[in-house]
């Protein structure tokens, strides 16, 4: 029997399995799939709007409730109180009901029009950075625009035509170039991080468990003998039906984020396919190198489970890889995913030259070759009785 | 309830409590998932995220102007705390390759006529080029030069308004009339890890009870251990030493896993602990509870030992988020936040937070207390039900695992479960031995 007729009666095997047991097509089509949906409804809006805040208005005047109009205006905020003192709104945060408090001082008019400069002071929760971020932004951004119209009224006042005042105000103004995600999308930050995480959970799982449960149940040697013997046929015909069904969800989740979500892609379409197709050999080999290395299911999903969950941190996606510790940067490096990132962000969002990826695309291949050294002992393990029936 | 029932259901939970103690201090895998994963994901995850802010973003700075002004703004834009200028190329077109090259991560784009606008009475055009490939980057690159900006502006402002004839002291009024001060409570810097570690460890005590209970629910299921350990009855009571049982077991193992986060992780890391001490064990009390009950549920559906980790694995980042604590519950439906509270870590990560961060009162948290102690009520009623089902099924010849052998030998499909005992003759002695193996099993847990 050649090689290739050995690999193929393995995977028809592998078919029959697939066929024959729920979990199989649970594990590698049914639960990816709710869970890419579930992020994609997930982050549906994009940008968080209306976070309710409260306002401590001291003043009472025309000028601070049209200050308060103008932070209910924003994107970000809605005026959800109207407080007379700071210990109520304490409790309010406290109570998750609000997450910031503007305290306008009292005497904010008097002040202003006496040319004695007025501190309003905006206490914004921080137990949540995200949320933090994006209404610190917003109520500073609305309190220059106030100080701003204040300062013109000011200048006419003194003496200063309008025209005039408004040349001397802002001396240096921005123009803001977004590089790369100009809507700054919640959904474009999260989303290529979320799918390809849900994807790689289940590729190493579905490897680990396929292998698993052929030494759980004691089948492993008639594996091998579908193979005709070669471990390598063995091997090869086990995990390339699903390297077919995982780089079809892989692909599912770009058509989700370039055509559904409308994630930018600007790069080589040819290079995000090759790391998509690489991305699910590189998990599996590692599920095949976790499963050989430990010989047992049970130890094998534990530690390809907590593995696979630790490459979200290590990506650096969320908090940025170059904040953190040089020891730390370098663990990143033994995670797929921190690669398949890099190369998503250059590719996608900057639009990034295709041989500036081929690095990216040579490391996740380095992980395929893991299970080499190691056929060997899988083929023990299929051979040998002592590595099998355990729970 | 006659008397030897009820001393009968007692012995019945000792028996329970010893027997769920012995499998799990005997089982590597569950004790990697009880024991070790809690010390080894809080403190990878403690140790990724300890920095906590992002200090010195290397930026480029474009200057065409090469004038003192442009010059003394590059230098503010290096001193601001979050960025660093580590190049000045010559061109945009060279900062942009720069930038491709991941060598900086945002650009400042002096003009020529930086200078000449900033004297004159005119305004002078920056470009600002911020990367939001990365949303924290994003934020405190633009931030920072947009505060660098505001700086400068209220300080050149100033010089023409005394120019323009406006008093001295009035000048510095006017350039700013109304002070913005914006202040982080509660996590003074916008530490990263501060925000995101105490709810990633509440979730962690959710996910790992859950997975090791289940662990343990198949292992029960396989050894067959519903069927020796329930006392016959068709009561729903019947189960009540069983759950009760080993809830005793999963509270003293969490309360030695509660014992590590806060006697030792919390403060090794320095998260805030404003929460009084009954505040947080009272509102701990029906996380827990319902957590366990939770488990006990979920660990009746499993079949197999290894289902928990397969089903529950995955659910991780997608619980940290329905929750509404990292990603804000304004971005999702309403529907889907709500439906999210059915999970014990929706209600205890946010009641959690606010206790041990903020340092509110179990009043304070009440709508999420309440909750939690309603999941406690409606879980502990599912595993009462969920064990009584097992038990009863556990009087039924087990599914035996061997079946699925008969797969590979072109014999008939078991169904879904595995159930059909294979009726091949010619291997019958080799499976013969292999159910042998598997019946003395319970012993040879590692």
């Amino acid at each position: 029997m050649t090689f290739v007729k050995a690999v193929l009666r393995v995977m028809r095997r592998e078919l029959k399995l697939f066929a024959g047991f729920r979990t199989f097509s649970t594990l590698s089509v049914g639960l990816p799939l709710v869970a890419l949906l579930y992020f994609v409804v997930l982050i549906d809006k994009g940008v968080p709007e209306d976070m309710p805040v409260a306002v401590v208005d001291r003043d009472n005047t025309e000028l601070s409730r049209q200050l308060t109009r103008m932070i209910d205006a924003t994107p970000a905020a809605r005026v959800a109180y109207h407080l007379s003192d700071m210990q109520e709104g304490e409790k309010l945060m406290r109570e998750g009901k609000i997450d910031a408090i503007v305290d306008i001082p009292r005497d904010l008019e008097k002040d202003v029009f006496g040319n004695k400069q007025a501190n309003v002071v905006a206490y914004i929760n921080g137990t949540n950075v995200t949320k933090n971020g994006i209404l610190d932004r917003d109520i500073r951004t609305t309190l220059y625009t106030f100080s701003s119209g204040i300062e013109i009224q000011l200048l006419v006042k003194k003496g200063i035509s309008e025209k005039e005042a408004y040349d001397m105000m802002m001396p240096i103004y921005y123009e803001k170039h977004i590089l790369f995600n100009p809507y700054t999308n919640y959904a474009y930050y999260l989303l290529p991080i979320f799918l390809p995480m849900m994807l790689l959970i289940f590729t190493l799982l579905t490897t680990i468990f396929t292998i698993g449960t052929e030494l759980r149940n004691a089948t492993a040697p008639y594996w091998l003998a579908a193979g005709n013997g070669n471990i390598f046929a063995a091997f090869l015909g086990k995990v390339l039906p699903y390297t077919f069904i995982f780089t079809i969800l892989s692909i599912f989740i770009d058509v989700l984020m370039f055509k559904i979500i409308g994630v930018p892609m600007r790069g080589h379409k040819g290079m995000l396919l090759a790391s998509d197709l690489l991305f699910v050999m590189a998990y599996q080999s590692i599920g095949v190198f976790i499963i050989t290395l430990v010989g047992n299911m049970r130890l094998g999903l534990s530690v390809g489970g907590g593995y696979s969950v630790l490459a979200f941190t290590f990506s650096g996606m969320t908090f940025p890889l170059i904040a953190m510790y040089p020891a730390v940067q370098a663990a990143s490096r033994i995670f797929p995913l921190t690669y398949y990132m890099e190369l998503f962000i250059d590719q996608a969002m900057r639009g990034a030259p295709a041989g500036q990826s081929v690095d990216d695309l040579l490391y996740i291949a380095v992980f395929i070759l893991l299970p080499l050294p190691l056929l060997h002992r899988l083929k023990r393990l299929c051979s040998d009785a002592k590595y099998w029936g355990k729970l | 309830m006659d008397k030897t029932s009820a001393k009968g259901r007692l012995r019945e939970y000792r028996l329970v409590v010893r027997n769920e103690f012995r499998y799990i201090f005997r089982d590597a895998g569950v004790l990697l998932i009880l024991f070790g994963a809690v010390l080894i994901y809080s403190t990878l995850y403690a140790l990724a995220y300890h920095p906590e802010v992002l200090r010195n973003v290397p930026i480029a700075v474009v200057d065409e102007s090469r004038s003192p002004s442009s010059r003394e703004f590059a230098r503010k834009l290096d001193a601001a705390p979050n960025l660093r200028v580590a190049y000045k190329p010559t061109s945009l077109e060279e900062a942009k390759q720069m930038f491709l090259r991941r060598e900086v991560n945002g650009i400042v784009y002096l003009p020529k006529e930086f200078e000449k606008n900033i004297l004159g009475n005119e305004k002078a055009y920056i470009g600002v080029y911020a990367d939001a490939s990365y949303f924290l980057m994003y934020k405190q690159v633009f931030m920072d030069i947009v505060a660098v900006m505001m700086d400068s502006n209220e300080a050149i402002e100033m010089k023409r308004f005394q120019l323009a004839g406006v008093p001295g002291v009035q000048a510095q009024a006017v350039s700013d009339p109304v002070r913005a001060t914006s202040r982080s409570v509660f996590n003074p810097y916008g530490g990263y890890g501060t925000f995101v570690m105490p709810a990633i460890l509440v979730l962690i005590i959710q996910q790992t009870l859950l997975i090791g209970i289940g662990m343990m629910g198949g292992t029960w299921r396989e050894l067959g251990l519903y069927r020796t350990l329930i006392l016959p009855g068709r009561k729903y009571l019947a189960a009540l030493p069983v759950v009760l049982g080993k809830s005793t077991v999963y509270f003293l193992v969490s309360l030695l896993t509660l014992l590590y986060v806060f006697g030792f992780h919390y403060k090794a890391f320095g998260y805030p602990m404003n929460g009084r001490f009954l505040a947080v064990a009272g509102f701990l009390l029906p996380y827990l509870l319902s957590v366990i009950f939770l488990g006990l549920t979920l660990s009746s559906v499993f079949k197999r030992r290894e289902n928990s980790i397969l089903i529950l694995l995955f659910t991780s980042i997608p619980l940290l988020m329905i929750s509404g604590v990292s990603v804000p519950m304004e971005t999702m439906p309403a529907w889907l936040y709500n439906l999210g509270k059915i999970f014990p870590s929706s209600a205890g990560i946010n009641g959690f937070l606010r206790i041990q961060t903020m340092g509110a009162s179990l009043a304070e948290v009440k709508p999420e207390f309440v909750t939690l102690w309603i999941l406690t009520g409606v879980y502990f009623l599912t595993a009462c039900i969920g064990i009584r089902t097992m038990a009863q099924e556990g009087l039924r010849p087990l599914p035996n695992p061997l079946a699925e052998a008969a797969l590979y030998e072109g014999e008939p499909l078991p169904d879904a479960d595995g159930n059909v005992i294979p009726t091949g003759n010619n291997s019958g002695t080799e499976r013969e031995s292999l159910s042998e193996t598997s019946r003395t099993m319970p012993d040879r847990i590692p």
